[in-house]
């Protein structure tokens, strides 16, 4: 049979030799992965170059910036900037601000979307299809449409120029809710029906087996959700404006003085909001990455 | 210990009824296989006694109490799953004390239980693993150690060994029978496989799409058997059947000629055979039919042998008739080859007759 003849002559590979031969042919790239190599480095400096602007603007003193031309490296570098930042503004209260409201909208969101999940893909009650399919089209209203009657009811509930005001309307979160579905409707019966003969009720199913089966994906929802609220400016510009209420991203544009805009201390405070996300980023690469693979449709 | 039954049950989902109106009365200690072809209901009925399914008409008696409405953590009894479904972010003994904790008991009690239990499987060394890092086997013994330690008054089996492979299903199936021995718990195990069945339980409930077949000891179901279908299930290899027609003689005897010319003599076992003689078909073992030469008086039938598998222990060689292909088992030393002509020697005392609904009298 042809079939024998093709094994016969192409004797099965081990994993190593396999690695070898890839290994072999990715030392000595053709034309095209030379071109792919070549747009892929190209991309990356492209992308980032304003992170390296930022970063080296934050060191240069203020009349350096403002020259013409275009300088790579400061002539003269300074930590004036940040010390500037650091001493002169309330970046510690918005620091604060920003590690409280975004980690209120992390706990939050993560614990609705988990037990809204569990609701919609493990309970049976009169309205669940109708609530899902609301779910689903909620997905499709962009949350800037909706802004405006956000403040109106932030205004009407009192809660302008405060951390719930802040907090309660990024908690509409139907990715999550539906990413949290998904994977509920992953878990074998067999495990909800072990537990429900050893006693469980619906809470307790949820807390101690579907929350704990999908820690991965807990974690991943949390740490993108905590850097979408933590680098989210919209939102918190508009509902808030006392300066020990601001953001850190609001915040930034609070670093002015007698004779306006100072773009170094400006990108110097935008370093140091960033820095928290980045160093979480750093940590958690791989959950992110899962993460943003999930939002994006791909199950990783 | 407790006894189950169950009255007039029947389940539809939607417009299809899978349980048509089941009584079983399981006695108290006693272990009980449910047993059938993929798709007869067995497991919904299992999952009926447990109260996972809603039973659609009819009552579910435990220890003589309604139990119908009851939810299954009330019912006191304990299901290993075919998949065993331990809690994979849980180790052993998280697995074992997860009931417990559950209840609420103290930390030190459910540790105490939970190496009660330990100990009696053998589990004692890999109370620290993840569910991940066990074998088939291991894995089995903690979900029966899960079961085990909420004492309950029923254990129910969902085909627990179908996933473990030939030489530890029998290591398992010997563990369960010695657990049934020291604990004398009313046991219900749902499976497929016969041998299974005939070597655990005391009493077999064959089912047949959603109903039961038969219910007996299994050396009833195989020397019995109540109707063509059990008959069929029951053994291996499967009971062979021979097209006939028959008429009456004298008393329970009957004249059964089968395709071709060959005639045998029958007795009926109820003595009361069915108005329609003229299709009926005649059941009988491999083990009851003999290989002799084609021209001695005995053999009933002629044919030529298609394949001879050699086991060992038994032969089983395949013969053409002019009434169908039979299997024949044969001794373990016996040799032949393909293509012999044979003749067929039937033990017609062993042999049942089925009429045309398929019962046998």
């Amino acid at each position: 049979m042809s079939t024998t003849t093709a094994d016969a002559t192409n004797a099965p590979e081990t994993s190593y030799e396999v690695l070898v031969k890839t290994g072999r042919q990715s030392s000595r790239p053709s034309g095209a992965n030379f071109l792919g190599t070549l747009l892929t480095v190209l991309g990356a400096l492209f992308w980032i170059f304003p992170i390296y602007w930022a970063l080296i603007t934050s060191f240069k003193p203020e009349y350096e910036v403002v020259q013409p031309g275009i300088r790579l490296w400061p002539e003269h570098f300074t930590f004036e900037n940040y010390s500037f930042v650091l001493l002169n503004t309330k970046i510690g209260l918005w620091y604060f601000n920003s590690l409280v409201t975004s980690g209120s909208v992390t706990i939050l969101v993560v614990l609705m979307s988990a037990m809204a999940g569990y609701a919609i893909s493990q309970l049976d009650f009169p309205g669940r299809r109708i609530l899902w399919w609301m779910i689903l089209a909620s997905f499709m209203v962009p949350i800037p449409a909706l802004i405006i009657n956000h403040y109106v009811l932030m205004n009407q509930f009192g809660f302008v120029n405060t951390w719930a005001g802040v907090i309660l309307p990024q908690l509409i979160a139907p990715v999550t809710v539906m990413i949290y579905k998904q994977f509920f409707d992953g878990v074998p019966k067999d495990f909800r029906e072990a537990a429900i003969i050893d006693g469980a009720t619906e809470l307790q199913l949820l807390w101690r087996l579907y929350l704990p089966m999908n820690m991965g994906i807990t974690t991943a929802l949390a740490i993108i959700t905590f850097i979408a609220a933590w680098n989210n400016f919209l939102w918190p510009f508009l509902v808030t404006s006392s300066e020990p209420m601001l953001n850190i991203s609001v915040g930034i544009y609070q670093v002015t003085d007698a004779f306006g805009v100072k773009y170094a201390r400006w990108m110097a405070t935008a370093v140091l909001a960033a820095l928290p996300v980045a160093a979480l980023y750093l940590i958690f690469q791989r959950q992110v990455t899962q993460a943003i693979m999930l939002t994006a449709g791909i199950k990783g | 210990m407790a006894s189950v039954e169950l009255k007039n049950v029947s389940k539809r989902f939607g417009s299809t009824e899978v349980i048509h109106g089941v009584d079983l009365s399981v006695a108290d200690g006693s272990f009980c296989a449910l047993l059938g072809p993929s798709g007869c209901g067995k497991s919904t009925l299992l999952r009926m006694i447990a109260g996972l399914e809603p039973v659609t008409s009819g009552t579910v008696l435990i220890d003589g109490a309604d139990v119908t409405q009851v939810p299954p953590a009330k019912r006191r009894i304990a299901m290993v799953f075919q998949s065993y479904a331990l809690y994979p972010h849980l180790t052993v003994r998280g697995n074992i004390c997860f009931s417990m904790s559950l209840a609420g008991m103290a930390r030190a009690a459910q540790n105490e239980r939970a190496d009660v239990v330990a100990k009696m499987l053998q589990l004692e060394p890999l109370m620290e693993r993840r569910p991940a890092q066990l074998s088939g086997g291991q894995r089995q013994r903690v979900a029966i150690g899960r079961a085990l330690v909420r004492d309950p008054q029923v254990f129910l089996f969902d085909e627990p060994l179908s996933n473990l492979d030939a030489q530890l299903r029998v290591a398992m199936r010997l563990e369960l029978a010695n657990l049934h021995k020291s604990l004398k718990t009313t046991m219900i195990y749902v499976t497929h496989d016969q041998v299974e069945a005939m070597t655990l339980a005391d009493k077999i409930v064959v089912l047949d799409k959603g109903r039961i077949a038969q219910i007996g000891t299994p050396l009833a179901l195989y020397n019995t058997p109540a109707n063509k279908f059990v008959a069929s299930f029951i053994g291996s290899p499967a009971m062979n059947f021979l097209p006939a027609s028959a008429r009456t003689g004298s008393g329970k005897s009957l004249l059964a000629t089968l395709a071709g010319t060959a005639s045998l003599t029958l007795e009926s076992r109820k003595g009361l055979p069915p108005t329609n003689l003229d299709t009926v078909e005649i059941g009988i073992r491999p083990e009851h039919i003999r290989l002799v030469d084609p021209g001695d008086p005995q053999a009933s039938l002629q044919g030529a042998t298609t394949i001879v598998e050699q086991l060992g222990n038994t032969t089983f060689v395949y013969v053409d008739t002019a009434s169908g292909p039979l299997i024949v088992e044969a001794g373990g030393a016996f040799q032949i080859a393909s293509g012999s002509n044979v003749g067929l020697a039937i033990e017609t005392a062993h042999a049942h007759v089925f009429g045309a609904d398929g019962q046998a009298f």
